[in-house]
Protein backbone atom coordinates (compact mmCIF):
# COMPACT_ATOMS: atom_id res chain seq x y z
CA UNK A 1 0.00 0.00 0.00
CA UNK A 2 2.76 2.35 1.00
CA UNK A 3 4.64 1.53 -2.19
CA UNK A 4 1.61 2.35 -4.30
CA UNK A 5 1.14 5.63 -2.46
CA UNK A 6 4.72 6.55 -3.15
CA UNK A 7 4.28 5.73 -6.83
CA UNK A 8 1.17 7.76 -7.11
CA UNK A 9 2.87 10.56 -5.20
CA UNK A 10 5.94 10.33 -7.39
CA UNK A 11 3.85 10.69 -10.48
CA UNK A 12 2.89 14.08 -9.22
CA UNK A 13 6.25 15.32 -7.89
CA UNK A 14 9.37 13.57 -9.28
CA UNK A 15 11.66 15.42 -6.89
CA UNK A 16 9.98 13.62 -3.99
CA UNK A 17 10.64 10.26 -5.60
CA UNK A 18 14.32 11.02 -5.78
CA UNK A 19 14.33 12.25 -2.20
CA UNK A 20 12.43 9.20 -1.09
CA UNK A 21 14.87 6.88 -2.86
CA UNK A 22 17.82 8.64 -1.27
CA UNK A 23 16.15 8.49 2.15
CA UNK A 24 15.43 4.80 1.66
CA UNK A 25 18.98 4.01 0.62
CA UNK A 26 20.38 5.96 3.57
CA UNK A 27 18.12 4.06 5.96
CA UNK A 28 19.21 0.74 4.43
CA UNK A 29 22.84 1.81 4.73
CA UNK A 30 22.32 2.88 8.32
CA UNK A 31 20.61 -0.40 9.13
CA UNK A 32 23.50 -2.26 7.52
CA UNK A 33 26.07 -0.10 9.32
CA UNK A 34 24.16 -0.61 12.56
CA UNK A 35 24.37 -4.36 12.07
CA UNK A 36 28.08 -4.17 11.29
CA UNK A 37 28.89 -1.85 14.19
CA UNK A 38 26.97 -4.14 16.52
CA UNK A 39 28.86 -7.08 15.03
CA UNK A 40 32.24 -5.39 15.50
CA UNK A 41 31.32 -4.33 19.03
CA UNK A 42 30.25 -7.84 20.02
CA UNK A 43 33.37 -9.38 18.45
CA UNK A 44 35.69 -6.93 20.21
CA UNK A 45 34.01 -7.25 23.60
CA UNK A 46 33.72 -11.05 23.44
CA UNK A 47 37.10 -11.71 21.83
CA UNK A 48 39.30 -9.26 23.70
CA UNK A 49 37.28 -9.35 26.94
CA UNK A 50 37.45 -13.12 27.35
CA UNK A 51 41.13 -13.11 26.37
CA UNK A 52 41.92 -10.39 28.95
CA UNK A 53 39.95 -12.24 31.65
CA UNK A 54 41.66 -15.57 31.04
CA UNK A 55 45.11 -13.95 30.92
CA UNK A 56 44.71 -11.57 33.84
CA UNK A 57 42.42 -13.43 36.24
CA UNK A 58 42.67 -17.02 35.09
CA UNK A 59 40.18 -19.86 35.29
CA UNK A 60 40.14 -23.26 37.02
CA UNK A 61 41.75 -24.61 33.84
CA UNK A 62 44.91 -22.59 34.44
CA UNK A 63 44.94 -21.67 38.13
CA UNK A 64 44.58 -23.23 41.56
CA UNK A 65 42.72 -21.10 44.07
CA UNK A 66 42.48 -21.41 47.79
CA UNK A 67 40.86 -18.55 49.65
CA UNK A 68 42.58 -15.36 48.50
CA UNK A 69 45.54 -17.26 47.03
CA UNK A 70 45.93 -17.87 43.30
CA UNK A 71 48.63 -20.03 41.74
CA UNK A 72 49.20 -20.62 38.03
CA UNK A 73 49.69 -24.36 37.75
CA UNK A 74 51.85 -24.48 34.63
CA UNK A 75 53.90 -21.33 35.25
CA UNK A 76 57.29 -21.38 33.55
CA UNK A 77 56.80 -24.83 32.07
CA UNK A 78 57.80 -25.50 28.49
CA UNK A 79 54.34 -26.99 27.89
CA UNK A 80 52.51 -24.08 29.54
CA UNK A 81 49.18 -23.05 28.06
CA UNK A 82 49.02 -19.75 26.11
CA UNK A 83 47.08 -17.99 28.90
CA UNK A 84 49.79 -18.74 31.48
CA UNK A 85 52.52 -17.61 29.09
CA UNK A 86 50.69 -14.38 28.31
CA UNK A 87 49.97 -13.79 32.01
CA UNK A 88 53.60 -13.92 33.07
CA UNK A 89 54.84 -12.09 29.96
CA UNK A 90 52.51 -9.20 30.82
CA UNK A 91 53.46 -9.36 34.49
CA UNK A 92 57.15 -9.29 33.54
CA UNK A 93 58.19 -11.75 36.22
CA UNK A 94 60.91 -14.34 36.12
CA UNK A 95 58.94 -17.52 36.56
CA UNK A 96 60.74 -20.63 37.66
CA UNK A 97 59.10 -23.84 36.52
CA UNK A 98 56.01 -24.96 38.41
CA UNK A 99 57.68 -28.38 38.49
CA UNK A 100 60.24 -26.87 40.89
CA UNK A 101 58.37 -24.14 42.72
CA UNK A 102 54.81 -23.28 43.57
CA UNK A 103 53.97 -19.61 43.84
CA UNK A 104 50.69 -18.24 45.15
CA UNK A 105 49.75 -14.57 45.09
CA UNK A 106 47.07 -12.86 47.20
CA UNK A 107 45.76 -9.36 46.57
CA UNK A 108 42.85 -9.65 49.04
CA UNK A 109 42.28 -10.93 52.55
CA UNK A 110 40.16 -13.99 53.33
CA UNK A 111 37.04 -11.80 53.34
CA UNK A 112 37.79 -10.62 49.79
CA UNK A 113 38.81 -7.06 50.74
CA UNK A 114 41.79 -5.53 48.92
CA UNK A 115 45.02 -5.68 50.95
CA UNK A 116 46.08 -2.14 51.83
CA UNK A 117 48.88 -0.65 53.90
CA UNK A 118 46.41 1.46 55.86
CA UNK A 119 45.19 -1.76 57.51
CA UNK A 120 46.91 -4.31 59.75
CA UNK A 121 46.63 -8.01 58.97
CA UNK A 122 47.39 -11.30 60.64
CA UNK A 123 48.71 -13.97 58.29
CA UNK A 124 48.34 -17.31 60.02
CA UNK A 125 49.19 -20.75 58.79
CA UNK A 126 51.09 -23.94 59.34
CA UNK A 127 54.32 -25.15 57.85
CA UNK A 128 53.62 -26.83 54.49
CA UNK A 129 55.66 -29.98 54.99
CA UNK A 130 59.42 -30.05 55.28
CA UNK A 131 60.12 -28.01 52.16
CA UNK A 132 61.60 -24.53 52.05
CA UNK A 133 59.01 -21.77 51.76
CA UNK A 134 58.76 -17.99 51.91
CA UNK A 135 56.16 -15.30 52.49
CA UNK A 136 56.94 -11.91 50.90
CA UNK A 137 55.05 -8.64 50.87
CA UNK A 138 55.17 -6.34 47.82
CA UNK A 139 53.20 -3.33 46.71
CA UNK A 140 50.72 -4.08 43.94
CA UNK A 141 53.32 -3.25 41.26
CA UNK A 142 55.55 -6.02 42.58
CA UNK A 143 58.11 -3.73 44.20
CA UNK A 144 59.55 -4.25 47.65
CA UNK A 145 58.43 -1.88 50.39
CA UNK A 146 61.34 0.11 51.81
CA UNK A 147 61.54 0.03 55.60
CA UNK A 148 64.22 0.76 58.23
CA UNK A 149 64.19 -2.86 59.41
CA UNK A 150 65.06 -3.99 55.85
CA UNK A 151 62.56 -6.77 56.25
CA UNK A 152 60.59 -7.84 53.21
CA UNK A 153 59.96 -11.55 53.70
CA UNK A 154 59.94 -14.48 56.09
CA UNK A 155 61.19 -17.88 55.07
CA UNK A 156 60.96 -21.28 56.69
CA UNK A 157 64.50 -20.57 57.96
CA UNK A 158 63.87 -17.09 59.38
CA UNK A 159 60.36 -17.27 60.81
CA UNK A 160 59.63 -17.85 64.51
CA UNK A 161 57.31 -20.84 64.65
CA UNK A 162 54.89 -21.68 67.44
CA UNK A 163 55.44 -24.98 69.29
CA UNK A 164 52.45 -26.52 67.51
CA UNK A 165 53.99 -25.98 64.07
CA UNK A 166 51.91 -22.93 63.17
CA UNK A 167 53.06 -19.37 62.55
CA UNK A 168 51.66 -15.87 62.72
CA UNK A 169 52.98 -12.98 60.65
CA UNK A 170 51.77 -9.47 61.45
CA UNK A 171 51.45 -7.26 58.40
CA UNK A 172 51.43 -3.70 59.69
CA UNK A 173 52.79 -0.22 59.19
CA UNK A 174 54.15 0.03 62.75
CA UNK A 175 56.37 -2.45 64.56
CA UNK A 176 54.72 -5.51 66.10
CA UNK A 177 56.17 -8.16 68.39
CA UNK A 178 57.01 -11.49 66.76
CA UNK A 179 57.05 -11.96 63.00
CA UNK A 180 56.40 -8.45 61.69
CA UNK A 181 56.39 -7.51 58.00
CA UNK A 182 56.39 -3.72 57.56
CA UNK A 183 54.00 -2.33 54.94
CA UNK A 184 54.92 1.38 55.24
CA UNK A 185 52.74 3.61 53.13
CA UNK A 186 52.82 1.36 50.10
CA UNK A 187 49.10 1.54 49.36
CA UNK A 188 47.73 -1.63 47.80
CA UNK A 189 49.65 -4.75 48.77
CA UNK A 190 50.38 -8.19 47.33
CA UNK A 191 51.45 -11.22 49.32
CA UNK A 192 53.46 -13.94 47.65
CA UNK A 193 53.80 -17.42 49.14
CA UNK A 194 56.42 -19.64 47.50
CA UNK A 195 57.42 -23.20 48.24
CA UNK A 196 60.25 -24.96 46.48
CA UNK A 197 58.67 -28.38 46.64
CA UNK A 198 55.63 -28.69 44.39
CA UNK A 199 54.90 -32.12 45.82
CA UNK A 200 53.91 -30.42 49.06
CA UNK A 201 50.22 -31.20 49.55
CA UNK A 202 49.30 -27.50 49.61
CA UNK A 203 45.95 -28.07 48.05
CA UNK A 204 45.36 -31.65 49.09
CA UNK A 205 42.47 -30.94 51.46
CA UNK A 206 40.84 -27.68 50.47
CA UNK A 207 37.88 -28.37 52.79
CA UNK A 208 40.08 -29.21 55.73
CA UNK A 209 39.89 -26.82 58.67
CA UNK A 210 43.67 -26.71 58.85
CA UNK A 211 44.32 -25.31 55.39
CA UNK A 212 48.02 -25.38 54.51
CA UNK A 213 48.05 -21.98 52.78
CA UNK A 214 48.02 -19.15 55.32
CA UNK A 215 44.81 -17.31 56.12
CA UNK A 216 44.87 -13.51 55.87
CA UNK A 217 42.63 -11.65 58.32
CA UNK A 218 42.22 -7.92 58.70
CA UNK A 219 42.83 -6.74 62.26
CA UNK A 220 42.12 -3.02 61.98
CA UNK A 221 42.26 -0.08 59.61
CA UNK A 222 43.22 3.51 60.24
CA UNK B 1 7.79 -4.35 15.92
CA UNK B 2 7.36 -7.38 18.14
CA UNK B 3 10.02 -9.91 18.97
CA UNK B 4 8.94 -12.29 16.23
CA UNK B 5 9.33 -9.57 13.60
CA UNK B 6 12.68 -8.56 15.04
CA UNK B 7 13.89 -12.14 14.86
CA UNK B 8 12.54 -12.42 11.33
CA UNK B 9 14.43 -9.34 10.21
CA UNK B 10 17.60 -10.10 12.18
CA UNK B 11 20.80 -10.57 10.22
CA UNK B 12 21.44 -14.19 11.07
CA UNK B 13 24.61 -14.37 9.08
CA UNK B 14 26.19 -11.72 11.31
CA UNK B 15 24.74 -13.25 14.48
CA UNK B 16 26.29 -16.63 13.66
CA UNK B 17 29.55 -15.04 12.50
CA UNK B 18 29.98 -12.92 15.66
CA UNK B 19 30.98 -15.70 18.10
CA UNK B 20 33.19 -17.33 15.46
CA UNK B 21 34.97 -14.03 14.79
CA UNK B 22 35.19 -13.39 18.54
CA UNK B 23 36.78 -16.83 19.00
CA UNK B 24 39.34 -16.11 16.30
CA UNK B 25 40.12 -12.72 17.86
CA UNK B 26 40.39 -14.36 21.31
CA UNK B 27 42.94 -16.90 20.03
CA UNK B 28 44.94 -14.27 18.11
CA UNK B 29 44.99 -11.84 21.06
CA UNK B 30 46.04 -14.57 23.51
CA UNK B 31 48.81 -15.93 21.30
CA UNK B 32 50.06 -12.45 20.41
CA UNK B 33 50.05 -11.12 23.99
CA UNK B 34 53.52 -12.42 25.01
CA UNK B 35 55.05 -10.85 21.89
CA UNK B 36 53.25 -7.52 22.18
CA UNK B 37 54.31 -6.74 25.74
CA UNK B 38 57.40 -4.55 26.05
CA UNK B 39 57.90 -5.45 29.68
CA UNK B 40 58.59 -9.17 29.63
CA UNK B 41 61.26 -10.46 32.01
CA UNK B 42 63.67 -11.09 29.12
CA UNK B 43 63.26 -7.62 27.59
CA UNK B 44 63.84 -6.04 31.02
CA UNK B 45 66.89 -8.12 31.88
CA UNK B 46 68.62 -8.50 28.52
CA UNK B 47 69.99 -4.93 28.15
CA UNK B 48 71.76 -5.15 31.52
CA UNK B 49 73.34 -8.57 31.02
CA UNK B 50 76.54 -9.24 29.04
CA UNK B 51 76.32 -11.84 26.28
CA UNK B 52 77.41 -15.39 27.11
CA UNK B 53 78.86 -14.39 30.46
CA UNK B 54 77.58 -15.06 33.94
CA UNK B 55 76.90 -12.06 36.15
CA UNK B 56 76.12 -12.18 39.87
CA UNK B 57 73.31 -9.73 40.57
CA UNK B 58 73.29 -7.42 43.58
CA UNK B 59 70.96 -8.32 46.45
CA UNK B 60 67.33 -7.51 45.71
CA UNK B 61 66.51 -4.33 47.63
CA UNK B 62 63.75 -1.72 47.32
CA UNK B 63 64.33 0.50 44.31
CA UNK B 64 66.90 -1.94 42.86
CA UNK B 65 64.64 -4.77 41.76
CA UNK B 66 65.45 -5.84 38.21
CA UNK B 67 61.99 -7.43 37.90
CA UNK B 68 58.65 -7.20 39.69
CA UNK B 69 57.82 -9.81 42.35
CA UNK B 70 61.44 -11.01 42.47
CA UNK B 71 62.21 -12.82 45.72
CA UNK B 72 64.38 -10.74 48.08
CA UNK B 73 65.31 -13.93 49.94
CA UNK B 74 67.34 -15.25 47.03
CA UNK B 75 70.52 -14.22 45.22
CA UNK B 76 70.78 -14.58 41.49
CA UNK B 77 73.46 -15.06 38.86
CA UNK B 78 72.35 -14.67 35.26
CA UNK B 79 73.76 -15.15 31.80
CA UNK B 80 72.13 -13.86 28.63
CA UNK B 81 72.98 -16.35 25.92
CA UNK B 82 72.70 -16.37 22.16
CA UNK B 83 73.62 -19.49 20.24
CA UNK B 84 73.51 -17.81 16.81
CA UNK B 85 77.33 -17.92 16.58
CA UNK B 86 77.74 -21.39 18.07
CA UNK B 87 76.88 -23.48 21.12
CA UNK B 88 77.10 -22.04 24.61
CA UNK B 89 78.49 -24.08 27.48
CA UNK B 90 76.93 -23.76 30.94
CA UNK B 91 78.38 -25.33 34.06
CA UNK B 92 77.42 -24.91 37.70
CA UNK B 93 77.48 -26.88 40.90
CA UNK B 94 74.47 -26.53 43.13
CA UNK B 95 75.39 -26.86 46.83
CA UNK B 96 73.51 -29.44 48.91
CA UNK B 97 71.36 -26.76 50.61
CA UNK B 98 67.66 -26.36 49.80
CA UNK B 99 66.76 -23.41 47.60
CA UNK B 100 69.47 -23.67 44.93
CA UNK B 101 68.25 -23.90 41.36
CA UNK B 102 69.45 -23.52 37.81
CA UNK B 103 67.05 -22.73 34.99
CA UNK B 104 67.42 -21.99 31.30
CA UNK B 105 64.62 -19.59 30.43
CA UNK B 106 63.53 -18.67 26.90
CA UNK B 107 62.58 -15.08 25.96
CA UNK B 108 58.93 -16.19 26.18
CA UNK B 109 59.43 -17.26 29.82
CA UNK B 110 59.50 -21.03 29.31
CA UNK B 111 61.87 -23.03 31.49
CA UNK B 112 63.65 -24.98 28.78
CA UNK B 113 65.70 -26.71 31.47
CA UNK B 114 65.47 -26.57 35.26
CA UNK B 115 67.31 -28.37 38.04
CA UNK B 116 67.19 -28.03 41.81
CA UNK B 117 69.72 -28.86 44.52
CA UNK B 118 69.59 -32.22 46.24
CA UNK B 119 69.89 -32.42 50.04
CA UNK B 120 73.05 -34.19 51.18
CA UNK B 121 75.14 -33.90 48.02
CA UNK B 122 76.25 -31.31 45.50
CA UNK B 123 74.61 -31.30 42.08
CA UNK B 124 77.03 -30.70 39.20
CA UNK B 125 75.35 -29.44 36.05
CA UNK B 126 76.93 -29.32 32.59
CA UNK B 127 74.82 -28.16 29.67
CA UNK B 128 75.54 -27.19 26.12
CA UNK B 129 72.99 -24.83 24.62
CA UNK B 130 72.62 -25.40 20.89
CA UNK B 131 70.56 -23.46 18.34
CA UNK B 132 67.06 -24.80 17.89
CA UNK B 133 67.33 -24.42 14.11
CA UNK B 134 68.89 -27.29 12.23
CA UNK B 135 72.35 -26.45 11.02
CA UNK B 136 75.73 -28.13 11.11
CA UNK B 137 77.68 -27.35 14.27
CA UNK B 138 80.79 -29.39 13.68
CA UNK B 139 81.99 -32.91 14.30
CA UNK B 140 81.70 -34.30 17.80
CA UNK B 141 84.92 -35.42 19.58
CA UNK B 142 83.64 -39.00 19.44
CA UNK B 143 83.21 -38.77 15.66
CA UNK B 144 86.81 -37.55 15.43
CA UNK B 145 87.97 -40.55 17.46
CA UNK B 146 88.66 -38.53 20.59
CA UNK B 147 87.27 -40.02 23.77
CA UNK B 148 85.85 -37.58 26.30
CA UNK B 149 87.36 -37.73 29.75
CA UNK B 150 84.24 -36.31 31.34
CA UNK B 151 80.56 -37.04 31.04
CA UNK B 152 79.21 -35.27 27.93
CA UNK B 153 77.09 -32.21 28.69
CA UNK B 154 73.35 -32.31 28.24
CA UNK B 155 72.40 -30.64 24.93
CA UNK B 156 69.53 -28.15 25.21
CA UNK B 157 67.95 -26.59 22.11
CA UNK B 158 67.59 -22.87 22.74
CA UNK B 159 68.49 -19.98 20.46
CA UNK B 160 68.26 -17.11 22.94
CA UNK B 161 67.40 -16.75 26.57
CA UNK B 162 68.74 -16.37 30.07
CA UNK B 163 70.44 -18.87 32.35
CA UNK B 164 69.43 -18.23 35.95
CA UNK B 165 71.27 -19.64 38.95
CA UNK B 166 69.37 -19.00 42.15
CA UNK B 167 70.69 -19.39 45.68
CA UNK B 168 69.00 -18.73 49.01
CA UNK B 169 69.95 -15.46 50.72
CA UNK B 170 70.44 -16.68 54.28
CA UNK B 171 71.81 -13.40 55.64
CA UNK B 172 75.13 -11.62 56.07
CA UNK B 173 76.90 -14.62 57.59
CA UNK B 174 76.38 -16.66 54.42
CA UNK B 175 76.71 -13.79 51.90
CA UNK B 176 80.28 -14.55 50.77
CA UNK B 177 79.64 -18.28 50.53
CA UNK B 178 76.49 -17.79 48.45
CA UNK B 179 78.18 -15.24 46.17
CA UNK B 180 81.18 -17.55 45.73
CA UNK B 181 78.93 -20.43 44.73
CA UNK B 182 77.04 -18.21 42.29
CA UNK B 183 80.32 -16.89 40.88
CA UNK B 184 81.53 -20.43 40.18
CA UNK B 185 78.84 -20.86 37.55
CA UNK B 186 80.17 -20.54 34.01
CA UNK B 187 78.54 -19.57 30.74
CA UNK B 188 80.63 -19.19 27.59
CA UNK B 189 80.62 -19.76 23.85
CA UNK B 190 82.35 -22.94 22.72
CA UNK B 191 83.01 -25.16 19.75
CA UNK B 192 81.17 -28.45 19.48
Amino acid sequence: MRHRAVLSHSALTPIHVVLHKVQKRISILLALLGDWSAFIGVVLILGLGTSWYMIDVGTPLTTERQGPWTGWTSAGRADADPYTRAHFARLGTLQLSAEMTLTFVAFTDNEGRRLHSSCDYNVEGREPGASWWSLTVFDDRGELIANPAQRYAFTSQSIAMRPDGTFLVALARDARPGNWLPTGGAGRLALVFTTLDPTTPLLANPDDDQKPLPAIHRVQCR
Amino acid sequence: MNIRDKLKHANWQLIVAAPIAAGILHICATLAAPYLTAASAYSRLAPALPLNKIQVLHPITPGAEPLPFLSPHARYAMCRFDTANGPVSVTATLPPDPGWMLAVISPQGDNVYAAASTPGRSTPIALVLVPSEDHFLGVTPEARGIARDVQPPVPIAATRGIVVVRGPDKGLAYKKEVEANLGKARCSGRSF
